[in-house]
């Protein structure tokens, strides 16, 4: 994902002067091109992520769109306060970059783990979100924020992800429906989406039949289609590699709750709970401690869902 | 420029007391820095024009003492002196920190420490690469200067020799609590910088002669120019307290504070 975000950025930057990409001393050989061939658009501010977001700003206001870029804890909650007063209050055009999503960086412990980062970005006036859950949506949505000039906070996994097998289309802000269904809605966001889609196979086999929405978008989060499931759905899941605390699934519980419709599906937020894991192994023992895997998501569904 | 300067600090006063805010000492520390900038020919700028592309940037980094920014802004003639009327009120866009777009001719905004300097950073580095002659100053705090923000921006300027770029120590030796060498002091200040690539020159901040020379010299590094200053300076009895940081004047005070500027004449 993160080869595509920069590959889209490099190609947007060779025509355009005022594209500009900062790392904080990260990236390794996929920033190769931009290191070699826009030397005046790229620069390595080294390891300092307050600066960075201060410079990003600095030429943002010069009229630059400018994308930072760095792993996602330390270019989020390292220079939160830099991120709030010198991109958000002033609202400016800095994309910031955060690279290895939720438990990507899976044996590198907590302090490469970013399961805070959206409830930190979410609650700054201005700042938009973006998830994309694949190579190809990744590199849709920073086509497009190269040519906006608003903050917005592009999630990223850090590489092997699942690509998409065939070229669609999306719409900023819109949910996308990625699986029919008619019983419940499994709204995800990231690249967890992946395990949303095979835990609705799973659950075809338990005979629910579970619609599955790719939110790209988390902020601004698609009202429509969340009111929409709500009131046509027996329950509404939410799946993200985040803490539950502050994540997706808060933000569409509160449009369900805030809802005028008469039904209240059954609701439940799968995602990390509100606790540090002192373990290491890999993404995917990461995700199975919490049931974030496929199998596990498929089983607390329908223990919910049949129960009710 | 003796004469704008004491008719901002008429403003500042006038303006603390009517809103019955803080920061006094700070904004008075740093007139006479402020006059030399707009009205000793060292900023490239047009209050006509405030957007202009290739004009030189000042960033008010100790976002506390924006009262001496915005008297100074008004009588440089980027606004009216009535504007300034609203600081204070219910409503209004001129608060106790500047904020961009609040009044033409403030460039960014600030408030929390440590800010200014990194973004000074950006614009200093745009204008070089858009090969514009233009110059960015930020002005800083000494206790500022305790926030590490600082120290990466420094090292980052330093290193890609970045000689449009000017930074400004308001040194009063006072932070909101007492002396900052007795806090966490900057002993060694000119070394660090120096250690860190940039040229510094230490002078006293209220002589405009002094302030106006320095800045029109060119540097071949980024260049620090440490003012030896004092906080609430031209109301003696308000000179280096710090209570003067966050108190407000009283009737009395305000009153002996007016004459005082005025050298002792009504």
């Amino acid at each position: 994902m993160r080869f595509e975000v920069v590959k889209t950025i490099y190609k947007a930057a060779c025509s355009d002067s005022k594209v500009v990409f900062l790392t904080g001393d990260l990236g390794h050989a996929h920033l190769d091109d931009f290191r070699k061939n826009l030397p005046g658009q790229y620069y390595n501010i080294g390891i300092a992520e307050q600066n960075m977001i201060g410079i990003a700003a600095g030429l943002a206001l010069s009229g630059h769109r400018v994308f930072v870029y760095s792993i996602a804890p330390f270019v989020t909650l390292r220079c939160l306060e830099q991120i709030k007063v010198d991109v958000c209050y002033q609202n400016v055009g800095v994309v910031v970059v955060g690279v290895a999503a939720g438990y990507a960086y899976s044996t590198c412990g907590c302090t490469h783990h970013a399961i805070e980062d959206v409830a930190a970005m979410k609650a700054l006036p201005n700042m938009q979100i973006y998830s994309p859950s694949n190579s190809l949506e990744a590199r849709l949505v920073t086509e497009y924020l190269i040519k906006t000039s608003h903050p917005a906070y592009l999630r990223i996994g850090k590489g092997g992800e699942l690509s998409a097998e065939k070229e669609y289309g999306l719409e900023i802000g819109k949910g996308l429906v990625v699986k029919p269904g008619n019983d419940i809605t499994i709204f995800a966001t990231g690249t967890i989406v992946n395990e949303a889609v095979a835990a609705s196979n799973i659950l075809e086999q338990h005979g629910v039949s579970a619609e599955v929405i790719n939110i790209h978008t988390i902020k601004p989060l698609d009202k429509e289609l969340v009111e929409k499931s709500a009131q046509t759905r027996d329950a509404v899941f939410v799946l993200e590699e985040h803490n539950i605390i502050g994540g997706l699934g808060e933000s569409i519980a509160r449009i369900i709750c805030e809802c005028n419709g008469n039904k209240k599906p059954i609701f439940k937020c799968l995602g990390v709970p509100d606790e540090y894991n002192h373990r290491a192994g890999s993404h995917q023992y990461m995700l199975g401690c919490y049931g974030l895997n496929a199998e596990a998501i498929a089983r607390q569904i329908v223990e919910l869902y049949k129960k009710a | 420029m003796a004469k704008q300067a004491r008719m901002a600090r008429h403003m500042i006063l006038d303006m603390i007391f009517e809103a019955r805010s803080s920061h006094l000492g700070c904004a008075l520390s740093i007139v006479d820095i402020l006059t030399a900038l707009y009205f000793g020919d060292i900023l490239k700028i047009d209050p006509k024009n405030p957007d202009l592309e290739d004009r030189d940037k000042f960033i008010l980094s100790k976002g506390h003492a924006c009262v001496a920014l915005y008297a100074t802004l008004a009588l440089k003639g980027y606004f009216s002196l009535e504007k300034l009327k609203e600081y204070g009120t219910d409503g209004t866009l001129i608060g106790d920190h500047n904020t961009r777009g609040a009044l033409p001719g403030i460039e960014t905004t600030n408030g929390s420490l440590g800010h200014g300097l990194p973004i000074g950073v950006g614009m200093a580095l745009a204008a070089k690469k858009a090969k514009r002659s233009s110059r960015v100053f930020v002005l800083v705090g000494d206790g500022e200067l305790q926030e590490g923000s600082n120290w990466e921006a420094l090292m980052f300027a330093g290193f890609h020799k970045l000689d449009n770029l000017t930074l400004i120590i308001d040194n009063n030796n006072l932070e909101t609590l007492g002396p900052t060498d007795k806090i966490l002091s900057l002993a060694g200040l000119h070394d660090k910088l120096e250690s860190f690539g940039w040229d510094t020159e230490s002078i006293c901040g209220h002589r405009f002669a002094e302030i106006i020379g320095q800045l029109n010299m060119s540097h071949e590094k980024p260049f620090a120019l440490n003012c030896h200053t004092t906080k609430g300076k031209g109301v003696p009895f308000m000179e280096n307290d710090h209570i003067w940081h966050g108190k407000c004047p009283t009737k009395e005070e305000y009153e002996r504070a007016k004459k005082e500027l005025n050298g002792g004449l009504q």
